[in-house]
């Protein structure tokens, strides 16, 4: 498909246009360091190289916190009647880099499997993607090169690179081709120059590494069931959840019923975000609890990420080294350290 | 027959009466699903059964004790209101200092004496403790906070009048925080109760630009060793951390933290 090559100033212009006619998310500054995916407005800075994560991932725009399932109605013995509510409103999130690209794509697919999400499949199914390539570690916590995030491309409608003071743009998919009609941009005769410039700039190695290969890891956790590694490592932990709540690879949720004031017959089913860190997610009816500890939680979630998602879904993994969890918990427990102290284990004790 | 609902005042600003009173646009609502009945005043021997007795304020003399036993025993349903019926709230600050030490800071050395010599100032030492509802009577449901969230009190009623299980959180401050996607305020060199601290008030503070002072009180599975440890590795002093701790939490955290700490 086609590429072209712009200024800077005209793909912040262009951004700007989108929005007038679209609803635009794009990173911008929340609090003294965080970012937020936000609807770009007139004055909003449109900025693709000074990038931290934001706070909770762009994929998050598809699965809201807190959203309403469907409206329903009792009437006598009759089954209630349900009106599902779905989400059809067109947006585009901009400035998504490589590892929540790779979140969206493994959200997908576990919203796809089975009966499949309405939901969440509505949403996604009106959304377009303008993905960004990062050729810096965003910080010290991101380890996305490790888990093979950095050069994830496959469900990206437009795909941008900065060079310089230009930004390759490589069309991907006919909805992301529709978003650069009319803009007239030059078209660029030499992409493949034009990428090995950039790959010459990309740092080397690209953040954290592991210390076996990705390959190798399901295997060596799948070993270590009984580590100390488990009960050290959640020494701190508050089990707080803000490690699930800010991963774009957490799905999970619980729901509720409310019912209207006006008519007890009438109300809504709501679902709000869950996640595995807290205590009372593993809970049955009766009051058991799989996993009443944190070392029981944090192993589960660690194997979700690295062996049970992994295979079953056979993607590389289902963490996408963005490094949010790390760097958002307060008590700074970070699970590539975890990984790595899980390998450590394994080699020593081989 | 609509249930029969009341209000009662103990030591309390009556701010949460006054969160019930702010939730105008469906109070009308509530009114068509409740009676309510509001007592300021003691009870005559004949006062009715309630439904349900909501609870405001913290329990400070025996009078006070004796008429909580009274409504607990005429209700079917106790609903503990706000910090200070849950939990203490700031006046139960008080219980970690000497009465006398209170008495002399309120009234100055001479009346201490006083209350210490005078038979006539004796009752006054009954006062002299600051308690939670359930420290005396068993209750049913709690609504945290301070003030109580308007949007729990009106779940409750719901849930009372349907015979549902209402839903309150039993977890940390920081998962609505994160819901809210604020930024975390430790990433701002502050420091917060949030980990330790139960939710349901959709983290109002942090959201509103403040941090989590934990009104409403500590969580069952808090790791307050944990969390003691990280206000110290932030520069906390030992009575700077005491005092964050006792803030909201007075009566709860009692045997949990600080018992040794001293309130300056
Ligand atoms: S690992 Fe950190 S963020 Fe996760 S539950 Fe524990 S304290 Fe919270
Ligand atoms: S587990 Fe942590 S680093 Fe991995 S995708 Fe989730 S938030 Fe990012
Ligand atoms: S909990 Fe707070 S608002 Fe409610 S009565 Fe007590 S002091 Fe007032
Ligand atoms: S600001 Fe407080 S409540 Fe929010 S995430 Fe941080 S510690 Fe938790
Ligand atoms: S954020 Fe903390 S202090 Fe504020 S209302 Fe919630 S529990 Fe209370």
């Amino acid at each position: 498909m086609s590429a072209f090559f712009v200024h800077k100033e005209a793909v912040t212009q262009w951004i700007r246009h989108l929005a007038r006619s679209n609803t635009v998310y794009f990173p911008q500054r929340a609090g003294q360091s965080g970012f937020r995916f936000k609807p770009v407005k007139e004055t909003t800075e449109i900025q693709f190289d000074r990038y931290q994560p934001t706070l909770a991932p762009p994929g998050k725009k598809l699965a809201p916190a807190e959203e309403p399932l469907f409206r329903y109605r009792k009437q006598g013995d009759a089954a209630p009647e349900l009106v599902p509510i779905l989400d059809q409103s067109p947006r585009i999130l901009a400035g998504v880099r490589p590892c929540d690209l790779k979140g969206i794509h493994l959200m997908d697919r576990a919203n796809r499997e089975g009966h499949g999400d309405p939901h969440y499949l509505t949403r996604r199914t009106h959304t377009i993607l303008i993905a960004h390539d990062c050729l810096q570690p965003c910080d010290d916590s991101c380890f996305c090169d490790a888990v093979g995030s950095l050069g994830w491309r496959d469900n990206a409608d437009l795909f941008l690179t900065s060079l310089e003071d230009h930004i390759l743009i490589e069309v991907r998919t006919g909805p992301g081709e529709t978003l650069i009609q009319g803009m007239n941009f030059p078209v660029c005769t030499d992409v493949a120059a034009v990428k090995s410039r950039a790959e010459a700039q990309r740092a080397q190695p690209f953040g954290r590494q592991f210390h076996a290969d990705l390959a190798r890891i399901p295997a060596i956790i799948a070993s270590q069931w009984q580590a100390p590694v488990w009960e050290k490592q959640v020494e701190r932990c508050f089990s707080c959840g803000s490690c699930n709540l800010v991963c774009p690879t957490c799905y999970c949720f619980d729901v509720h019923d409310d019912f209207d004031l006006t008519d007890p017959n009438a109300g809504q089913r709501t679902r709000t975000w869950d996640g595995c860190m807290l205590p009372q997610f593993a809970e049955v009816a009766g009051g058991h609890n799989f996993r009443p500890n944190p070392a029981a939680r944090q192993r589960h979630r660690v194997k979700r990420k690295f062996e049970y998602l992994t295979e079953r879904f056979a993607e590389g993994s289902f963490c996408t080294g963005c490094g949010r969890c790390g760097r958002q918990c307060t008590t700074d427990i970070d699970i590539f350290n975890i990984v790595n102290d899980l390998i450590d284990h394994a080699e020593a004790n081989s | 027959m609509k249930p029969k609902v009341a209000f009662f005042d103990f030591a309390s600003c009556e701010g949460c009466q006054l969160a019930v009173l702010n939730c105008e646009d469906i109070l009308l609502d509530i009114l068509g699903l409740v009676d309510i009945v509001e007592f300021r005043e003691a009870m005559s021997e004949t006062a009715p059964r309630f439904d349900v007795a909501f609870i405001e304020g913290s329990i400070n003399r025996e009078q006070d004790a004796e008429r909580l036993r009274d409504i607990r025993a005429r209700s079917t349903y106790l609903v503990a209101m706000g910090a200070c019926a849950c939990i203490g709230n700031v006046q139960a600050r008080s219980n970690f200092i000497a009465p006398a030490e209170n008495f002399q800071r309120v009234y100055g050395v001479e009346d201490r004496n006083m209350v210490q010599t005078d038979p006539e100032f004796w009752p006054l030492w009954a006062h002299t403790r600051v308690r939670a509802v359930k420290e005396i009577v068993p209750v049913d449901f709690e609504l945290r906070g301070c003030p109580l969230v308007p949007e729990e009190f009106v779940h409750l009623v719901k849930a009372l009048v349907t015979g549902a299980t209402p839903r309150f959180s039993t977890q940390a401050v920081c998962v609505e925080c994160k819901m809210n996607e604020n930024e975390c305020v430790y990433d701002q060199g502050e420091t917060c109760m949030g980990q330790i601290t139960r939710g349901g008030c959709k983290a109002i503070c942090i959201t509103n630009g403040y941090r989590c002072d934990g009104c409403r009180g500590i969580l069952p599975h808090a790791n307050l060793a944990a969390h003691h440890g990280l206000l110290q590795s932030k520069g906390l002093s030992e009575p700077q951390i005491t005092n964050r701790y006792r803030l909201f939490c007075s009566a709860e955290s009692l045997g949990r933290v600080g018992r040794t700490g001293h309130d300056k």
